[in-house]
């Protein structure tokens, strides 16, 4: 068995949301659930199709694959299998999978007596992903506005994308978003730190308490949000960038057709300044 | 739903600040009487202060003044010392690097002169900052991961702004001082070199990027979830395993097949929110000196994917008369 | 913090975001492919703005054509130096269109003493002449950009003596003793580069001088030092120039993962970088050579419209993408005019050095 020294009395049947105890078993130290059928029955025929796709893209290689969404003129009607409509097809299976593994993640959650912040926590990802492929689409018109499913050929969906504007960086909400991507990774590599320069201490020392990670930081910069603020943060820092992130493309398009720069005219022409 | 979710502290404990833990005796004493703020208490710890000036804490920040004072001087001067105009435009204002011309020489002040001087005084004042993380460590008998992390990322502020324009041999390549500028910066660093995206220490570091906020998400999110288990415990249940880690550990082993200790999370943060500013800075340092154009670096090595010619409707280079 | 701070400040702050709000568009919005499905290579149009843009690029009333029959107009007027081969009747038509078209106001005492219809004494005649030889040269040596369409008076004046769009040098004098000298020429907001801090002058590099405008490899070495990103910061505001000037994005005419290659860059490309030497052409030859003439009436005519007519520098007002296109595709959305008008390609003397074409 795939068991932890310690997992045997946590395995306890219950926190199904949908089918009882069915699927409520483990798999090696996979947990199923309903929620985990539906998984998997996405993943493969996404995965099917996408290997549809690249069988009839004529590469194998993995930079190259390119699975592209549909000509514009489709709108949003079903376009033709290999004209975007494998494409369109994956994506509800991609949507299919992550509501899938979210749900699953709340009914982990329930059986081990947790909250359910983290099923939410990925929501907000899911969130970002559905801007980009459903609201987006949905708002400027047709599913062409989706993204390219391939490695190297999505980043070229960006950077066309981020030059219909002249200048992405100009975006505010993008400002916002980078900003928040930087301090979580900033926080993140100083809360790491810290627990393992308390964990580790120097040669010859005991090892340390929640008492020195706050001295550390009250004597570093004056102020030590402490061991739960900390996690607060860095989830309130981590989420707001990925909402952010959503933000900045939603808005590119159906709320702004010119460049960016030229959004920060109304800063410029304000009356205070005469 | 009614249930307390452990976002907001609603019944804060007030009592005695903590001192802080006692430092050797050849450090200074910890200056400022700590107060209690109820509206940080609200997210996290409450108390502010006690803090540890030192020696080269109050050199980095005087250094650091410099620096800052000598950009915002020259950014009034751009706008001919007009208050109104410095509020009105100061998103685009900057101190530029000197002009290419110049080289690696030393300009005259009003022509780059200023910014190799405020860029000395930065980079004084975060080295000393370094210095201080390091020590600060170490008074506590700490380890000193915090001082490497930080060395990550001033791996990456040096080859921006100094060990690339030297290898470039000219000022004029570094970054400007000024909010809207240093993007400029940005993307004409991508638009010179056939599309940073290419460059795969850049993807390698958007990785690390976005893999830090997934993993502060999912290690955030987790010790939340935990908090009726006193998940924030980190250290106490790192070496005495109790319920928040078992739970912890098996949610992750029950969602993905694999987790991670309450000790080895951190690792995998540390090593995550390390690597974004080491390989970034590496393919940094690789753009302009080592390869030219990425785009072209990419499909010399089969990693550039391929569109219909047709679409595009492509006419020839009118210099050269063929498409290139 | 008290309950009324509190809830003026929740109040403040709900206004204030609100207000923000109302910078911003709203769908529904236009968008047309451009190139392959997935790549990202369309443009943005907002139907409210489009309908604007199609109000302000009407074509004038039509001059009612007149039979090209009767002595030349050089043999009944004086002083007719450039369209002295056409018949009287089609001269007088063109000049009436031409009023029209640049002041119609105004009237013919615009440029014309009434006393003496052939005296030169109003230096907008002698601007004017050379407008028209400007406009014979576009309509029959650059068809690489203007192709069948051409262009009129119209095109740039579009009823108004200064056209609207132009630019000057507006690099501030330097102070000798101030910091900021060395400012290379950026990081002020400018309308004209849609508001970014990017050099405000790439118009003198670029449409008034022959600076290489490749800066990524592969491109042919004009220049002895290597472009750096100091030098791409100028050819990216030209970018942004033309794009604002057009009303499209840099994917018009680029595929933005390689901006260098010609293989994957639309057709438009090639017709921008012919309208690049164009604009040089028109630049160098034959708006720099009256800057004597604008710099005597710096103001324009004493009787109006008060406008500068040159720059800080007193240099001219001189052309760039925006002087006919004026924020769209096409000027005038593509309407011809120039086949109604068959008398402005009759100029009979250009007088300018031959267009450079690299």
């Amino acid at each position: 068995m795939a068991m932890l020294s310690f997992e045997q009395k946590y395995r306890v049947r219950g926190g199904t949301l949908v089918g009882g105890d069915l699927f409520d078993f483990w798999i090696g130290p996979f947990w199923v659930g309903f929620f985990g059928v539906t998984t998997i029955f996405f993943s493969v025929i996404g995965t099917v199709l996408i290997l549809m796709g690249a069988a009839q893209g004529g590469t194998w290689n993995p930079w190259l694959i390119n699975i592209a969404p549909p000509d514009l003129k489709y709108g949003l009607a079903w376009a033709p299998m290999y004209e975007g409509g494998l494409w369109q097809a994956i994506t509800i299976c991609a949507i299919g999978a992550f509501v899938s593994w979210a749900l699953r993640q709340a009914e982990i959650s329930r059986k081990l007596g947790m909250g359910y912040h983290i099923p939410i926590a990925y929501g907000v990802a899911v969130f970002a992903y559905v801007t980009l492929v459903v609201i987006r689409p949905v708002l400027m018109g047709a599913w062409g506005h989706g993204f390219p499913y391939g490695i190297f050929s999505h980043l070229d969906w960006v950077s066309n994308v981020g030059y219909q504007y002249l200048h992405f960086h100009y975006n505010p909400a993008h400002m916002i978003a980078v900003s928040f991507f930087f301090t979580t990774v900033l926080a993140l590599s100083l809360h790491g730190a810290l627990v393992l320069s308390a964990l580790n201490p120097q040669r010859g020392e005991p090892v340390k308490t929640s008492e020195h990670e706050n001295t550390f930081f009250r004597d570093f910069i004056g102020y030590s949000i402490g061991t739960l603020g900390i996690h607060r943060l860095g989830l309130f820092l981590a989420l707001s960038a990925g909402f952010w992130s959503a933000v900045c493309i939603v808005i590119s398009g159906p709320f702004w057709t010119r460049g960016w720069p030229e959004w920060w005219s109304w800063w410029l022409n304000l009356p205070i300044w005469h | 739903m009614a249930e307390y979710q452990n976002i907001f502290t609603r019944i804060q404990v007030t009592g005695p600040a903590y001192p802080g833990v006692p430092l050797p005796a050849t450090d200074s004493a910890r200056k400022y009487t700590p107060t209690h703020v109820h509206l940080f208490g609200r997210l996290g710890d409450a108390q502010v202060g006690p803090l540890y000036l030192g020696a080269t804490g109050i050199a980095s920040i005087i250094c650091g003044t410099v620096a800052f004072v000598i950009i915002g001087l020259v950014m009034l001067d751009s706008v001919g010392w007009n208050l109104v105009q410095f509020v009105r435009q100061l998103p685009w204002l900057a101190l530029e690097p000197p002009a290419p011309s110049t080289g690696l020489k030393f300009p005259p002040l009003n022509q780059g002169g200023w910014w190799i001087i405020a860029g000395f005084f930065l980079s004084l004042s975060v080295l000393l900052w370094w210095v201080r993380t390091y020590r600060r460590a170490l008074s506590l008998g700490m380890g000193t991961h915090v001082a490497w992390a930080f060395a990550a990322a001033l791996w990456l502020f040096f080859v921006v702004g100094f060990f690339r324009p030297l290898a470039m041999g000219s000022w004029s390549e570094a970054v400007p001082f000024g909010i809207f500028p240093h993007l400029d910066w940005t993307a004409a660093l991508s638009i010179r070199h056939g599309n940073l995206f290419y460059n795969p220490f850049h993807a390698l570091s958007i990785v690390f990027l976005y893999g830090s906020t997934l993993l502060f998400a999912m290690h955030g999110a987790t010790i939340l979830a935990l908090g009726r288990f006193g998940g924030e415990r980190e250290i106490e249940l790192a070496i005495d395993r109790g319920t928040a880690a078992e739970r912890g550990g098996l949610f992750w082993r029950w969602t993905m097949g694999f987790n991670a200790s309450f000790e080895s999370i951190h690792r995998w943060a540390w090593w995550f929110a390390v690597l974004c500013p080491l390989t970034g800075g590496i393919g940094i340092l690789l753009t302009g000196t080592v390869v030219d154009n990425w785009h072209a670096w990419a499909v010399q090595h089969h990693f550039a994917p391929s569109y219909p010619a047709a679409s595009f409707n492509a006419l020839p280079d009118p210099v050269y008369g063929v498409a290139r | 913090m008290s309950l009324v701070a509190k809830a003026t400040l929740g109040a403040g702050a709900l206004i204030g975001g609100l207000l923000l709000l109302t910078t911003f568009e709203r769908p529904p919005v236009d968008t047309v492919q451009v190139g392959f499905r997935g790549l990202g290579a369309e443009q943005v149009y907002n139907p409210r703005t489009e309908r604007a843009v199609l109000a302000a690029n009407q074509l004038p009333e039509l001059v009612p054509a007149v039979p090209a029959v009767g002595p030349r107009a050089g043999q009944i007027y004086q002083n007719v130096q450039v369209l002295g081969d056409v018949p009287v009747a089609s001269f007088a038509r063109t000049m009436a269109a031409i009023t029209n078209w640049v002041s119609p106001e105004q009237g013919c005492n615009y440029c014309h003493n009434p006393d003496n219809m052939a005296s030169d004494e109003k230096y907008t005649k002698v601007v004017s002449r050379r407008m028209l030889q400007m406009t014979a040269r576009i309509n029959a040596d650059w068809k690489s950009h203007v192709a069948d369409t051409g262009v009129t008076c119209y095109t740039c004046h579009r009823g108004q003596p200064v056209p609207t769009y132009a630019w000057a040098r507006n690099d501030i004098p330097q102070r000798p003793s101030g910091l900021a000298g060395g400012q290379y020429g950026q990081n002020l907001a400018t309308p004209a580069i849609n508001q970014t801090s990017l050099p405000y002058d790439p118009f003198t590099p670029y449409l008034m001088n022959s600076a290489e405008i490749r800066v990524a490899t592969p491109a042919p070495r004009v220049a002895p030092v290597r472009p750096g990103t100091k030098d791409t910061e100028y050819t990216y505001a030209l970018m942004v120039h033309m794009s604002q000037a057009l009303g499209v994005n840099c994917t018009y005419c680029h595929n933005s993962r390689a901006f260098y290659s010609w293989e994957e860059s639309p057709p438009q490309r090639s017709n921008a970088w012919h309208g690049v030497r164009m604009v040089r052409d028109i630049n160098n030859n034959f708006i720099q050579p009256l800057q004597p003439v604008f710099a005597q009436h710096p103001a324009g005519l004493p009787e109006g419209p008060v406008a500068a007519r040159v720059g800080i520098h007193g240099d001219p007002l001189k052309v760039n993408c925006a002087t006919c296109h004026q924020g769209a595709y096409k000027p005038l959305l593509g309407q011809q005019m120039l086949a109604q008008y068959p008398e402005l390609n009759a100029v009979t003397r250009i007088d300018a050095p031959p267009p450079v074409r690299q």
